[in-house]
C-alpha cells in the first residue's frame, strides 16, 4: 500500500511542481514504484516538467468521468519503468472533480504504487481541498520570503484542520549568499516562524531552470545542489537519517556546505 | 525567542532578514491570534492595572509580553518587572 504525499504551499510559484517532479525521479530512481499526479486542473504542469507532455492521450478527469481507466492515462516514466504520471486536465476548470471522487483516485493508485504523490495548485480553495483530501501526509513547500511564509503559515492551520496531521516542510530557493549577509530569512528563522517539522533545504540554483528547461528532472545532474538536496529529501522520505545543513547564522557554514558539492558561482 | 518583546524594545540589527522575521512574526500572530500590536499594548495596560491592585508601581512601559512557538501549542509569556515599594 502506498503512501499518499501531497507537496503543497499556499502561495503559487514557490517550487511545488519542481519538488514534485524531482522527489518523484528521486525516489523511482531508488527502486520505489511512484505516482506522481498533477492536481493542479486547469493549469496542468507537471507534464511539462518531466519532459512527459507528448505522450498524454487522457487525463485525471477522464479517469474520474470514465472515459478512461486508471491504467490508460497513467503515463510511463521515459527513462524509470517504475515511475508514472497521472496528468491533470488542462481544458476543464478545478470543480471538475469532487473531493469524493479525489479520494476514490488516491485509493485505487495506492494498491499499485509505494509511493503516491500528488501537486497541488496554490491557494486555500476548492483544489487545494481536493488535492490534500485523498493524502496521508502532507509537504509544504515555502521560499524564504515573508508573503510565501505567511501563506505557509495559513495552509499549516487547514491541513491540521483538515486532520491530516502537522505538515513536514521544505524551504526552497535559499540563498546562502544573502542569508550570511543577513539579507533572506534563513531556515531557522522559517522553522522558527511556522514550527513544523523541516524535510528538505533546498538551495536556489540555476540547474533547475536548465533541467526544466529540458524536461528532465534535477536528481539526474550531479552538478546540481538542488538536485542534491531532492535526493537528500527522498532518502529521509525512506526513513533514513541524513543530515541537514547546518543552520545556525554563521557566516559561511550553508555556502561551504553547499561548496564541497558543486563549484562556486558568482 | 521574545520576539513581541524584540520588537517593542528596539531591534539590535536591522538587516532586512531581522525585520523579516519580526514583521512575520507580528503578522503570524495577528492572523493566527487576531492579536493586534495596538490591542498588545491595551492588553499591558489592563494588565499594569490589575496587579497594581495587589503589588506596588507595576508600570504598563516594564511589561514584556512574548508569544513562544511551539509544535504543538504557543504560548503567551508575560514578564512583569516589580519595583521595590520600599524605597519610594
Ligand atoms: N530551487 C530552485 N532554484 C531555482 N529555480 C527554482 C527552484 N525551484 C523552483 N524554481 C523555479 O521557480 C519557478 C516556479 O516553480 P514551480 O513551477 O515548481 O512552482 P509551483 O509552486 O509549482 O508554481 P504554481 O503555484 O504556479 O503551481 C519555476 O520557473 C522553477 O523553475
Ligand atoms: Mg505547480
Amino acid at each position: 500500500m502506498a503512501r499518499v504525499i501531497t507537496i503543497t504551499s499556499g502561495k503559487g510559484g514557490v517550487g511545488k511542481t519542481t519538488t514534485t517532479a524531482n522527489l518523484g525521479t528521486a525516489l523511482a530512481m531508488r527502486g520505489a514504484r511512484v505516482a506522481v499526479m498533477d492536481a493542479d486542473i486547469g493549469l496542468r504542469n507537471l507534464d511539462v516538467v518531466m519532459g512527459l507532455e507528448n505522450r498524454i492521450v487522457y487525463d485525471l478527469v477522464d479517469v474520474v468521468e470514465g472515459r478512461a481507466r486508471l491504467r490508460q492515462a497513467l503515463i510511463k516514466d521515459k527513462r524509470l519503468p517504475e515511475l508514472c504520471l497521472l496528468p491533470a486536465a488542462q481544458t476543464r476548470d478545478k470543480d471538475a472533480v469532487s473531493p469524493d471522487q479525489m479520494v476514490y483516485l488516491t485509493n485505487q493508485l495506492r494498491t499499485e504504487f509505494d509511493f503516491v504523490l500528488i501537486d497541488s495548485p496554490a491557494g486555500i480553495e476548492g483544489g487545494f481541498r481536493n488535492a490534500i483530501v485523498g493524502a496521508d501526509e502532507v509537504i509544504i513547500v515555502t521560499t524564504p520570503e515573508v508573503s510565501a511564509v505567511r501563506d505557509a503559515d495559513r495552509i499549516v492551520g487547514l491541513v491540521e484542520a483538515a486532520e491530516k496531521g502537522t505538515p513536514s516542510l521544505i524551504v526552497n530557493r535559499i540563498k546562502p549568499r544573502l542569508v550570511n549577509r543577513g539579507e533572506m530569512l534563513s531556515v531557522e528563522d522559517v522553522i522558527e516562524l511556522l514550527a513544523i517539522n523541516l524535510l528538505g533545504i533546498v538551495p536556489d540554483d540555476e540547474a533547475i531552470v536548465t533541467s526544466t528547461n529540458r524536461g528532465e528532472a534535477a536528481v539526474y545532474d550531479q552538478h546540481s545542489l538542488a538536485g542534491r538536496a531532492f535526493l537528500n529529501i527522498a532518502r529521509r522520505l525512506n526513513g533514513e537519517e541524513v543530515p541537514f545543513l547546518p543552520l545556525q547564522d554563521q557566516p559561511g557554514v550553508l555556502e561551504r556546505f553547499f561548496g564541497i558539492f558543486g563549484r562556486r558561482r558568482t | 525567542m521574545g520576539f513581541l518583546g524584540n520588537l517593542f524594545g528596539g531591534g539590535r540589527r536591522d538587516r532586512s532578514a531581522s525585520v523579516a522575521k519580526q514583521r512575520l512574526m507580528m503578522v503570524l500572530v495577528d492572523d493566527r491570534y487576531k492579536l493586534t500590536p495596538d490591542m498588545l499594548e491595551q492588553m499591558k495596560i489592563e494588565m499594569a492595572e490589575v496587579l497594581s491592585r495587589y503589588l506596588p508601581h507595576v508600570d504598563s512601559d516594564q511589561i514584556e509580553v512574548t508569544l513562544l512557538r511551539g509544535e504543538a501549542n504557543d504560548h503567551l509569556k508575560a514578564e512583569i518587572p516589580l519595583k521595590r515599594g520600599r524605597d519610594e
